[in-house]
Formats: structure tokens, sequence, C-alpha cells
């Protein structure tokens, strides 16, 4: 993928990563851009929202992201990871490799996966 | 005969967005009030629906991607961030009303006051997206909405003067005693129904969970094509029963059983007996509708994984958002707020969210990159932008006139 011209808000920012079992993983929040201007990272997570957003919202969202994760970091994708740049962008790691599974987890084991037929395939 | 069951994705689409709750009552209202001079609106608002939710369910065909998705990246954080708190209320207050319009017409039935359904209703339509098959879901409630048809076969037995029909219709005007701004309140009304979001959301993300490809393109536009103009039949159907009912006899409808009463006396039992099993059909579909809409926007604008058709522990997040929606709904209308009231706004307030839902889906329905051989043709593009226009013009004039008529009083 190395040495691509993109532009940056139309073909990255805010796109859907897919893992590399075909699961969500999230959208690209933020990126990471290195002195020269290559993209060295994609970065998922309600840090890299806040910090996008701005303002009063963003502060806010910052400050409930903090309460709520403790002082965790966006999770980071190199790009040398990327397979894939089209509708989707494809990651060759599966999301718990990316450590991006956090609240998904959460919400499963408190509330989805207690409720009788949860656990259940998928159709 | 599998071919054919697979148009009721769009079916159940369409009744949820022109017949549910709201809808049923302000069709009625509109036909005792105004006659056949606002049908021309529906045809608008049929024209306009089947140009963005084929180009909705196309993009999600050919990529996978349900609208919100690409809401979120071509509108960015912040806008897209606005689109979705906009569309959410709409969406979450149309879901609040549907789950008191099942029970309203189960009082219809039982005389038993509805609020004491309200519960059992919410947990129905929750069992239902839990549990059963998507596609077992549209045929059931999409088959059982069709029994609403009985207003047009109610409309045909009420014997109208064809004539003077078309005539209304083809020339509309003011009738005497109302209002220019509530002509136009309720003409952005029935526009606003007909195009509401939520249907592309469900529309596209529905595609998704049917698995449909580049090969299914043909069953996508067979869905728009006969979905939502059945949708707008049944609307227009019973605007004309009850202005052959109410209107000579100046009765003003606000309620469900009036909505009923053409039909009760074009065709008798028989004919309630379907009128209330597609009051049922249709907003309990509707409920199901904005249900997992609710859920369908909220994961695709924060990436997360979505869908009926996976494991509900893969998509956790997404039934966790279907499943507070539905019990914060049920208590919005357990306060005894009235429900068709709340539909009559939601109507309003998705009229002013419309432009920012599809303009994206315009955009991306017409980027080579994205859609290869299946983007948009001219044709298209120009009524599509034609559109835009027109929803931006009707998303700005919406409160200023809910304001001026204090609502269409």
């Amino acid at each position: 993928m190395a040495g691509r011209v993109l532009d940056l808000a139309l073909h990255l920012l805010d796109r859907q990563i897919i893992d590399t079992d075909g699961n969500p993983v999230g959208n690209v929040d933020d990126v990471e851009i290195d002195e020269s201007g290559y993209v060295e990272a994609l970065l998922v997570g309600p840090q890299a929202v806040a910090g996008r957003l701005g303002g009063r919202l963003g502060e806010w969202l910052a400050f409930w992201t903090r309460v709520l994760q403790g002082g965790t970091e966006p999770t980071r994708i190199p790009v040398d990871l990327l397979t894939d740049l089209g509708s989707h962008i494809t990651v060759a790691r599966s999301r718990t490799e990316l450590g991006a599974h956090r609240n998904e987890d959460r919400a499963r084991e408190y509330l989805i996966g207690r409720i009788p037929g949860g656990r259940r395939e998928g159709e | 005969m599998k071919r054919l069951l697979q148009v009721f994705l769009g079916v159940l689409t369409a009744i949820g967005g022109f017949v549910d709750i709201g809808d049923l009552v302000a069709n009625a209202l509109v036909g005792a009030r105004f006659g056949m001079s606002l049908a021309w609106v529906v045809l608008v608002g049929v024209v306009g629906i089947c140009l963005f939710a084929e180009m909705s369910g196309r993009v999600a065909a050919v990529t996978g991607r349900g609208t919100f998705d690409l809401v979120r990246e071509r509108l960015g954080v912040r806008a897209g961030l606005l689109n979705l708190v906009a569309s959410m209320l709409v969406t979450f207050l149309t879901l609040a009303a549907e789950l008191g319009g099942v029970a309203l017409a189960i009082e219809l039935a039982t005389s038993v006051n509805y609020l004491l359904f309200v519960p059992l209703v919410a947990f129905l339509v929750w069992f239902v997206i839990w549990r059963m098959p998507f596609e077992h879901m549209e045929r059931a409630f999409g088959l059982l909405g069709l029994a609403l048809v009985v207003f047009a076969v109610a409309f045909w037995k009420l014997g109208p003067d064809w004539g003077s029909m078309l005539h209304q219709a083809s020339h509309p005007a003011v009738p005497d005693g109302e209002g220019h701004p509530t002509y136009w309140y309720y003409a952005i009304a029935l526009f606003g129904a007909a195009m509401t979001p939520y249907e592309v959301f469900f529309f596209s993300s529905g595609a998704v969970e049917e698995g449909w490809t580049k090969k299914d393109l043909m069953i996508e536009r067979i869905n728009v094509y006969l979905g939502f103009p059945l949708g707008g039949l049944l609307s227009i159907a019973i605007a004309g029963c009850t202005w052959l009912v109410f209107m000579p006899a100046g009765v003003e409808v606000d309620h469900l059983d009036q909505v009923a009463l053409p039909v009760a006396l074009a065709a008798g039992k028989v004919g309630l007996a379907f009128v209330i099993v597609g009051f049922v059909a249709a907003t309990f579909g509707a409920a199901l509708e904005t249900g997992l809409s609710t859920g369908y926007s909220i994961a695709q604008y924060l990436g997360w994984s979505w869908g009926k058709s996976v494991a509900p522990v893969r998509a956790a997040r997404f039934h966790a958002v279907v499943l507070v929606a539905i019990v914060l709904g049920a208590m919005l209308i357990l306060t005894t707020v009235d429900p068709i009231m709340v539909t009559e706004y939601s109507i309003v307030f998705s009229a002013v969210a419309l432009p920012l839902t599809y303009f994206p889906i315009l955009v991306v329905a017409n980027d080579p990159g994205y859609m290869g051989e299946a983007v948009n043709s001219r044709l298209t593009n120009a009524l599509g932008t034609a559109y835009l226009g027109l929803l931006t013009v009707v998303s700005l004039a919406a409160i200023p006139l809910m304001v001026a008529t204090k609502a269409g009083q």
C-alpha cells in the first residue's frame, strides 16, 4: 500500500474497517501522520473521535471516555496491515488481535449473552 | 413462487413508511378535509422514495454498506452526528408511536384500553427482532399488512364519481374554508411521511441482511417499484374513503376508529376484520422497521457489527441499542401521551432531516470508484438533483409552517 496518493478526507477518514474474518472493527476515526506527511496508522475509538469533533462536544466525549475506559489510547492500526482500500478498508488481523472489541465484549458479558437465546449461532 | 416471496422487503418497508399509525390517521384526516386535492403530493413522494430507496439498495447490494455508513463517510464526523441525532429522534418517536399504534388497533377489536397492551406489544416487537429470521419477519408482516388493500376495495364499493375525482386530483385547489398555509402544511406532512429517512435505513440494511449482491439488482428494483407505489396507493385509498364518507358531513378525523369506519360501511364485518388485521400488521411492521433502524443507524455510524443475520453475541451492541430503544419507547407511550400526535410531529421533523440523508446516497451512488458499472444513469442523477432541491425547500419550510398553522389546526 506504500506510496499511494489519496485524498485523506475522501478515501480514508470515516471509512468502515473490516478485519481479516470479515467483522467490522470500527470506522477510521482519525489518522496518524509522520513529519513528511505519510499516513502511519489509522486510529479507532471515541478518544480519536473526540479530537476531531472539537469544541464542547469533543471535550464532553473525551471526558466520558476517560471516566468509562480509564486512560486508554485509541486502537492503532499501522498502515502496513491494510490489505485493501475500497468501499471499506480491510486489515490483515482479527479484531481481537487489534484490541478493538472491548465495548462489544462488555455489551455481551453484561447484557446480550445473558438473555436466553443470546449465545445461538447466526442465521 | 420463491421469486414472488422476495419482494416483501420492499413491501414491508413501504407499509412502515406510508401506512404506519401516524399516516393512517394523517391520510384519513387529509381525505376528510382536503379530498383528493393533495393526492399529487403522494405521487411526488412515491417517485422520490423510489428514486432514493433504489439508489440506497443498489449501493448496499454492490458494496455491502448500509445507508448510515455512507452518511458518516460523506458528511464527516460532525455533520454525520447532527444527522444521526435528528434521524434517531424521528425514528425513536415513530417507534414509540407504533408501539401505541399496535395497542390502539388491538383496542379497536377488544375495547380494552390500549395502555394495558403496550408492555406486551413492546415485548413481542423485541422478541420478533431477537428471534425471528429476517426473511420470515418481512414476509409475515408484509403479507398481513396487505390486508389494508381492503381500503381500495371499499373505495371502489363506495362508488365515487371517477370523473370528478380525477378532476380534483389533477386540478388541485385549496378547498373552501381551508387556508393556504394549512394546505401546504399537510402537503409537507404527506411528503415527509412518504420519504421518512428510516425507510432507506431499513431497506438498505435489509438488503445487506438478505445478502443481496450485484446479481440481485433486478430483485432490488422489483422490490422498490412494487413496494413503494403500493404504499402510495394504500395511502390514497384511505384518503379517498374518508373523502367520500366524512367530507360531505364535515366531520374531522382524529381517531383510528374513524379511519376504519368507511370500510365497515362499504364492506361490512368482513371488511372490518381485514382492516383490524391490516392495522395491527402495519403498525407492528412499522415498529419492527423503526426499532431495527435505530440499531442499524447507530451501529453503522460508529462502525460496529450489526444485524439479525449474525449471531447476537457478535453484534451485542447493536442488540443492546434496539432493546434500549424499545424499552424507552414503551415508557414514553405509557406516560399516556397521544401516539398519533407523536407521529404527526415526528413526520414534520423528519422533513427537516431529509436532505442530510439523501445527499450522501446520491453522491455515493454516482461514484464509479464505489459502484463500478452500477453507477447512476444520467436520468437518475438529474432526477436525484432535482429532488434534493425540493427536499431542501421542504426542510426549510417545515418548521415555520408548523408554527404558523399550529400544526395544521
